[in-house]
């Protein structure tokens, strides 16, 4: 990994965000139907409209708009919320935080899980554990998020059991057993489709390199089972599905917009549901660029992953 | 001396979706300890079966009849898995045919010696890192200290057969088995390759099987052979006796099949007719573009540099030189799949670069590639890969694309019934008779054939030259037969060129092959042939 391929991988993030800022920006300010309408509602007249577009400089060209807003964005001047008289700044990195740490701790969750399965599937090919691995995998994966989220509510967290806290967010700092409670569903929630989808990836690289000559030559050398397993094959297994699992975090973050919602998390995906619904645009503008930044971040740090794991990957 | 290795009326099937298959039948060898027996037969002739039985990794499907495989005394066939594993590395050691496939990519090479040592001989890592250089300096690796840190695709392929000799050599093992180990290597790596196997072997009382189906190379380096033949031996003995005095057919037909430059195959080269001329052609891989030359990206590699060659029609040129030397890149040029800078005609048709190549120039510029196994569509039947071309560049009714097909088919020697048949169902030499009636079916003015014997065993190679050979004089085409065999292509070609690192350094007559004044590269080839 050379700096030049870093400042080249940057450069085309800063462009990847710049088409998609004004892609947002054109669909919540530019676009007919006036953003002054749906701030203020159709009930609103027509002077208030009037003052509203002034305010807003929703007369003026495009480009003048568009620079305008970009050029409050990188100074860091978010805007204030309308619905909810905050700076947009703060309410944003909150959500971002409280985002992240669910999104993290789903990723952890489903490489732990998803990993020794994929290795077991591989190692047990065809045998009963691995047939009936396969087909949870399957259900798992056919599942829509808000299904399994309803079905997990009703289970452990309905009036009859009540095992677990139904919604919200406690934060660390009042304690970690409360905490941790709160993730259990959402994180479970989020992990089930993923982790069939890993582990099935994982099975099947696995099994492709326990097959390769150069596992073949480990086994000619005596080495024992757990090594060739673990120290030959996995690392040459992982790599692929590092790919595979930067892809899918673009799938998280849809789900996360879900089981925010199901469970009150007060995350990203919630505030850009609030927004919507409450036609906060700064909010909505905001939240997106935000999405949108956490997911080329992501694919550069599994870029940096793989290279990790596996020599032969060089970026010059 | 008591024997090493001793098999005695060994027998192993393998059960299939048609039924039991034979693989090996009745066979009994020994080896003496500091004996190397070679093992010679065409593929499918059960060579690799028998390796993998005395190791003991047989496929699942593997079933054992009778027989003893016995190492000093004691029959592998009792010992548990775990008995089995302590034992290989340590007693029984393997040297496989590719060594870019049998390292493990992501593992540093010093950890791949290092680590029998540590398993077997229960060193610490620093002790097994320190003896681990020590063999990677004794397989004559120039700088031992370096390599161990390097990944294998960091090497070249003979530095990587070194480091595996060196992982095969470390725990000093009764006997070691070479499966080919020259064949994926280029001539003068394979040669020095062998001079090593020469030296450890003086120097260790190892009893090594020596895999090839390569008569003449084993011939050469083993004290005897054995000469198996669908699963069977069929001839033992002094490797002199064999060699000199084959008693049974297969020996004979496994002698013959070696490319003698003395016996030509083709005729004399035909009247001076100019079909293809390269001026100062050259080809450049992966051109960055100005943004990425901007943040440093890497520069561009040039595969071939200011190649100036002439083809006459009908003629064979063969072209030689190591993996690297610019020889493939020489086909992609011509045939457009790699841009170039330079000039090329070819019948009378001027290039100067490769987006005015249309439909006429493809046709008349056809190519065989090395491995059938990706150049034939898997998922369809001959009749459609054959079928493609007599459409594509004749107009033709269904009846007459119908019989060209048949008659391409018996024009390479296949069976009109091939025609319905997937590529799977075919041997390797067949599916490359298959590529080759391809690339005849568009009666072009040259064919290219890139390596299109190395991947086959050495009697199907004999077959497959002779037909290209029968093909190319009726047809009167010209043909660039790119190969690293040098025997082989004195037997063919008409005139040689020699390539090395994207230069062509020789040009000559293949039967004035051996004066003087050849450049330095050529006459290192010829040397490392002669050794062989």
């Amino acid at each position: 990994m050379t700096a030049g391929w870093l400042l080249r991988r940057l450069g085309t993030i800063v462009l990847v965000l710049l088409i998609v800022s004004f892609t947002v920006f054109g669909i919540t300010q530019l676009l007919p139907g006036n953003a002054a309408v749906m701030i203020l509602g159709e009930f609103a007249t027509a002077d208030q409209r009037h003052a509203m577009e002034l305010a807003m400089g929703l007369n003026d060209p495009w480009y003048q708009q568009y620079g305008h807003w970009l050029g409050n964005i990188l100074r860091g001047d978010w805007g204030m919320s309308a619905g909810l008289s905050r700076p947009v700044a703060s309410l944003v990195g909150d959500a971002l935080g409280r985002s992240a740490i669910l999104a993290g701790a789903t990723l952890v969750t489903v490489c732990l899980v998803a990993t020794p399965i994929g290795v077991a599937g591989a190692l047990l090919r065809g045998t009963v554990f691995d047939l009936v691995i396969g087909l949870v995998a399957y259900l798992g994966a056919s599942v829509p998020e808000f299904v399994t989220a309803t079905l997990l509510l009703v289970v452990v967290a309905g009036p009859d059991t009540g095992w677990l806290p139904a919604g919200g967010f406690t934060p660390a700092a009042d304690g970690l057993g409360q905490f941790a409670l709160h993730m259990v569903l959402p994180v479970a929630t989020l992990s089930l489709i993923l982790v069939a989808h890993l582990s099935r990836q994982i099975r099947s690289e696995m099994g492709e390199v326990l097959g390769s000559d150069y596992i073949r030559a480990a086994q000619v050398k005596g080495l024992t089972r757990t090594r060739i397993v673990l120290v030959h094959a996995l690392r040459n297994a992982l790599a692929p599905a590092v790919a595979v699992l930067s892809l899918d975090v673009g799938y998280l973050l849809g789900g996360i917009l879900v089981v925010e919602e199901v469970f009150a998390w007060p995350g990203l995906g919630r505030l850009l549901i609030y927004a919507v619904q409450n036609r906060d645009l700064v909010v909505m503008q905001a939240a997106t660029l935000v999405m949108a930044a956490a997911y080329t971040m992501s694919n550069l740090a599994a870029d940096i992953i793989i290279a990790k794991l596996d020599p032969r990957v060089h970026y010059a | 001396m008591s024997p090493v290795l001793s098999v005695t009326g060994y027998t192993l099937s393998y059960r299939t979706r048609s039924g039991l298959r034979r693989a090996l039948s009745d066979i009994t060898l020994d080896i003496a300890p500091g004996e190397t027996l070679g093992l010679v037969g065409a593929s499918g002739s059960g060579k690799s079966s028998l390796a993998w039985s005395i190791l003991r990794m047989l496929p699942g499907n593997a079933q054992e009849g009778r027989g003893q495989i016995a190492l000093a005394g004691q029959d592998l066939r009792m010992l548990t898995r775990r008995q089995l594993a302590a034992l290989r590395g340590r007693r029984i050691g393997m040297v496989f045919q590719d060594p870019s496939t049998a390292l493990n990519p992501s593992m540093r090479l010093g950890d791949q010696v290092a680590e029998v040592l540590i398993r077997h001989q229960r060193l610490n890592n620093r002790d097994a890192a320190i003896q681990a250089e020590a063999w990677l300096a004794r397989t004559g690796l120039p700088h031992p200290r370096a390599i161990m840190d390097r990944y294998p695709h960091q090497v070249s392929g003979g530095e990587k057969q070194r480091v595996v000799i060196a992982t095969a050599f470390a725990c000093r093992p009764e006997l070691i088995i070479f499966d080919e180990p020259t064949t994926a290597l280029d001539v003068i790596t394979g040669a020095r390759i062998l001079d090593l196997f020469a030296e450890l072997r003086a120097e260790t009382p190892v009893a090594s099987l020596y895999i090839s189906h390569d008569l003449a190379l084993v011939g050469r380096i083993a004290d005897r052979v054995a000469v198996l033949e669908a699963g069977r031996i069929v001839e033992q003995g002094p490797a002199r006796d064999v060699l000199r005095a084959p008693r049974t057919a297969t020996t004979r037909r496994l002698l013959d099949a070696i490319p003698d430059p003395a016996h030509r195959l083709s005729g004399p080269p035909p009247p001076a007719a100019p079909l293809l001329a390269l001026n100062d052609v050259t080809v450049t891989y992966g051109r960055a573009s100005a943004f990425g030359q901007l943040l440093g990206a890497p520069a561009p590699v040039q595969g071939a540099r200011h190649l100036t060659l002439a083809l006459n029609q009908g003629e064979i040129l063969g072209i030689v030189g190591e993996s690297g030397s610019g020889k493939s890149t020489l086909a992609r040029a011509l045939t457009g799949i790699a841009p170039f800078t330079g000039q090329v005609v070819f019948a009378n048709r001027r290039m100067t670069g490769t987006d005015r190549m249309d439909r006429a120039w493809h046709r008349d510029i056809q190519i065989i590639f090395q491995n059938p196994d990706a150049s034939l569509n898997p998922r369809h039947r001959i009749r459609t890969i054959l079928g493609r071309p007599l459409r594509l560049y004749a107009p033709a009714s269904p009846a007459e694309i119908e019989a060209g097909i048949i008659a391409m088919l018996e024009e390479v020697g296949l069976p009109a019934a091939y025609a319905s048949r997937h590529p799977h169902e075919l041997s390797g030499g067949e599916k490359q008779r298959v590529a080759i009636a391809r690339a005849f079916a568009a009666a072009p003015k040259l064919v290219i054939c890139d390596e299109i014997t190395s991947a086959l065993d050495v009697v199907v190679q004999a077959d497959i030259a002779r037909l290209l050979i029968a093909l190319q004089a009726r047809h009167g085409t010209a043909c660039l037969f790119i190969t690293h065999d040098l025997n082989l292509v004195r037997q063919l070609a008409h005139r040689v060129a020699v390539m090395y690192r994207g230069d062509v350094v020789d040009v000559f007559d293949a039967t004035d092959f051996a004066t003087a004044d050849r450049h330095l590269y050529t006459q290192a080839l010829l040397s490392a042939v002669s050794r062989l």
